[in-house]
């Protein structure tokens, strides 16, 4: 990350109520970054899902996750760290896409979300801690086929 | 999230503004709910003033789909922005609902 780049950093609970005011805030920051629609909408979106899983799944959603955005030239990058039990997103098994309506299961978007969106999207555990980074690209194409790195 | 229906014809038409995301999805799902209790209904949902969805909010989308379906009727969706229409194909929700990019069309395939 350049040590020009402009930061956004907050606390937040895992609430539906919290997590939309951060959304709400972090498009406002990268909106007056001047980063594109297309980017601040799913930096947001990946939040949003991260946040949400982590107070439905994790039951953390009494206490504070750290989040962390940094605007690039070419990229916006976020950051997750909570006092989870240990999760990665990147494991979580794909939904049954091709079904009707009918017959599709209502859950299992979220994460999915998360690993197509994401341009890059890493994950570590540290001092009990839940550490996701992901990054999304700033041009206004389709994502690439999210690229997903390995870390310790 | 701001929500205003009307009724064009047989179709009842809701205009939503706002985030749909999981701090208002249920409250959207609930109110757009009643207003399709009629058999066949026809629903059409403009998002030109949605800005924001989430997977909370496109549950609550497909929950009311599954109620139109259930009771015989159509639904669609029209003036969806960009980059909530890169998620809706992302989810290959793109391909199971009638998405029309203006409201005249949408309520002239609903009519069909």
């Amino acid at each position: 990350m350049s040590a020009l780049a402009a930061r956004f950093e907050a606390t937040t609970l895992a609430t539906p109520a919290a997590i939309s005011e951060l959304t709400d805030r972090v498009m406002a920051f990268l909106d007056a970054q001047g980063v594109d629609a297309r980017a601040a909408h799913h930096t947001a979106l990946v939040l949003d899902e991260i946040l949400t899983n982590l107070g439905t799944h994790g039951a953390c959603a009494s206490g504070a996750a750290i989040v962390a955005v940094v605007v690039e030239p070419e990229r916006v990058t976020g950051q997750i760290v909570d006092d989870g039990p240990p999760f990665d997103s990147r494991q979580a098994a794909v939904p049954a896409l091709d079904l009707a309506p009918a017959d599709r299961p209502i859950g299992g978007l979220g994460l999915y979300l998360v690993r197509k969106l994401s341009t890059t999207l890493e994950y570590a555990r540290r001092n009990d801690q839940n550490c996701t980074t992901f990054s999304i690209s700033r041009n206004n194409t389709l994502s690439a086929e999210t690229r997903i790195d390995g870390n310790s | 999230m701001e929500i205003h229906d009307e009724r064009i014809g047989d179709t009842c038409v809701v205009t939503a503004k706002g985030r749909l995301d999981s701090g208002a999805s249920a409250a959207f799902a609930e109110k757009v709910g009643g207003l399709i209790a009629s058999p066949s209904p026809k629903l059409l949902i403009d998002f030109a003033g949605v800005d924001f969805v989430t997977s909370a909010g496109l549950r609550a989308v497909l929950v009311l789909v599954k109620k139109v379906k259930a009771a015989g009727g159509s639904f669609a969706l029209c003036s969806v922005q960009e980059p909530v229409r890169e998620v809706l194909d992302i989810t290959g929700l793109t391909a199971m609902f009638s998405i029309h990019s203006a409201r005249a069309e949408a309520i002239a395939a609903l009519a069909g």
